[in-house]
């Protein structure tokens, strides 16, 4: 097509074509490439995670670096949602002298969407762009291919690993944020009343049940497989070039985010359906 | 290899202590729905259960003593409620306990109300069915609170027509509280009032014995009972025609006779006006 526009003594001969239909032909066709090159690795994923050699020493210490390094930056998020949270609601609900109901209302907002959503959001920022960051560093510096000549399955050491850590680290971040993020609404309740430690926590647990936290957990492991594959994906087919670890972090980043709101979204309809 | 281990520990660390939170948050909440705790299972069934849950508490003298677990509906005039409630609960809950939905506030979630019924009865039991009153409905309060509005305008409308009158004199309140002649008669025919209680006071002390008044009075009311039972007697008899004055008055051949008698006397009588007529001219009896 280039060369079409370019070669000026031949666009007589040539019908160059309405500019618009054939950059929307590219879009529509590397959109669907995009979806097949995913699904095919998300298939791959799924082959390989059976497979021999698991590689356990590799997924702990993935977990390690994505669980337990995120741990302060959830905690403090968390401290801080729950803080900001209750000192926000309190004058909603002073309207309706209802400020008794408050540790009630934040806990149920934490623990079943903002404690899960927030979490995911601040994993996909840290673990989702590190992941695309690294693995296309590893690309560009054909490290993955010097894995594959030395016999290695390089999808299984750096794949595997780093899905199967982000499913299983995101649930428990998200309780600690939730925990850490009650503490940080007790303190908020505390900060225009004095609200003991043992009545407030007897209203959040009078409040919440398990419907509320079950599948509040649960959704997260899809947030955590969703945010794993994105940065792997993008970090695995990155281009050739410095530009491309840049572009996959920021992709991943950005893709992961709005998968956690997507799978959000269909989690939310199947609790409820699953409720009624 | 050191520094691997200190990773390994503190990711042990790191799971063991989230896994650990879930576990206790997951036992509190258990713990509110009677899970970790022998419980027993009532049912009641209500006619209207006005936004009842699944979920929500059991009451017993105001204490939390368990949830309700299940509502089905079991006709068009009826809803079944399955409660469970803590075993410990249950020495204090009768055979003839009545369930009733209530409210935690105005706004508030729908709870179920045991009163624990009477000392005597036999203990509730596993799967027993437990008696159940209406719920009060917010509506047919707020329809009631309605009416008492209604009327409580029409009073004070009245009341207000009221205290005008009597600003302006009218009636007899009205002119006692305006009108100074009014008042003046008033307060002298309370004054009248009072020496005449003065005396009658004086009175009653004077007559000597207040019993014997007392018992003299029930005496002469007895007598008057007694007279009023013959008279009543006499005037029976006289309506059955028995006695004289019954055959006077009821007897119709008596009257007649009378009639006759009378008629008799009349003419008796008339013949002897002219017999002693006669008898004044007569010589015979000259000088009488």
């Amino acid at each position: 097509m280039g060369k079409t526009i370019s070669n000026k003594s031949l666009s007589v001969k040539v019908e160059p074509g309405n500019p618009s239909k054939i950059l929307a032909d590219s879009v529509f066709k590397n959109f669907f490439i995009e979806v097949y090159s995913m699904t095919a690795f998300t298939f791959r994923f799924f082959k390989e995670v059976w497979k021999p050699p698991y590689e356990i020493n590799e997924i702990l210490k993935q977990s390690f670096l994505i669980g337990y390094k995120s741990l302060p930056l959830i905690a403090i998020t968390g401290f801080i949602i729950g803080l900001v949270l209750t000192i926000q609601s309190r004058p909603t609900l002073a309207k309706f002298g209802a400020e008794s109901w408050l540790p009630a209302m934040v806990a149920v907002s934490i623990i079943r969407e903002i404690g899960p959503v927030i979490t995911a959001l601040i994993f996909a920022g840290k673990v989702g762009s590190g992941i695309g960051a690294e693995l296309a560093s590893m690309n560009v510096t054909e490290q993955i291919d010097a894995m594959q000549v030395s016999d290695t399955n390089p999808f299984k050491y750096l794949v595997v690993t780093r899905i199967l850590s982000a499913t299983l680290m995101l649930p428990i971040l998200t309780i600690f944020a939730d925990v850490v993020g009650l503490f940080g609404s007790y303190m908020g309740v505390n900060i225009k009343g004095n609200v003991s430690a043992h009545l407030y926590f007897s209203q959040v647990f009078q409040s919440v049940t398990f419907e509320d936290i079950l599948p509040a957990i649960f959704k997260t492991l899809f947030f955590g497989f969703a945010i794993g594959l994105i940065g792997c994906y993008k970090g695995y087919n990155s281009n050739k070039g410095t530009e491309g670890v840049g572009k996959s972090a920021n992709s991943a980043v950005v893709f992961g985010s709005l998968m956690v709101f997507v799978i959000d979204m269909i989690a939310v309809q199947i609790t409820s359906l699953l409720q009624n | 290899m050191k520094k691997n281990t200190t990773n390994k520990i503190k990711l042990g660390v790191f799971i063991s202590i989230g896994i650990l939170l879930l576990i206790v948050i997951i036992y509190f909440i258990g713990e509110r729905q009677q899970m970790f705790r022998s419980t027993f299972r009532l049912t009641g069934v209500f006619r209207d259960i006005a936004g009842l849950q699944t979920g929500n508490n059991v009451r017993l003298s105001g204490v939390n003593i368990g949830t309700v677990e299940d509502i089905s509906i079991i006709s068009d005039t009826s809803v079944e409620v399955a409660i469970i409630i803590d075993e410990k609960a249950q020495r204090f809950i009768k055979k003839d306990a009545i369930a009733s939905i209530g409210s935690e506030g105005l706004m508030g979630n729908k709870v179920i109300i045991i009163n624990p019924g009477k000392g005597g009865m036999k203990r509730i039991r596993d799967n027993d069915v437990i008696a159940t009153s209406l719920p009060i409905d917010i509506d047919s309060i707020l329809t009631a609170f309605k009416k008492t509005i209604e009327n409580t305008t029409s009073i004070t409308s009245d009341l207000a027509s009221m205290t005008k009158n009597i600003e302006s004199g009218k009636g007899t309140l009205g002119r006692l509280i305006m009108d100074k002649e009014w008042r003046e008669n008033f307060e002298a025919t309370f004054i009248n009032l009072k020496h005449g209680s003065n005396e009658f006071r004086v009175l009653m002390e004077k007559a000597n014995n207040i019993d014997d008044i007392v018992v003299s009075v029930k005496e002469t009311i007895k007598n008057t009972a007694e007279i009023t039972a013959n008279l009543s007697k006499i005037t029976g008899n006289l309506e059955a025609g028995k006695g004289t004055f019954g055959r006077l008055l009821m007897d119709s051949t008596t009257a007649i006779n009378i009639d006759s008698t009378f008629i008799n006397l009349k003419e008796g009588t008339s013949g002897l006006k002219t017999l002693l007529e006669k008898a004044k001219t007569s010589w015979l009896l000259w000088g009488f």
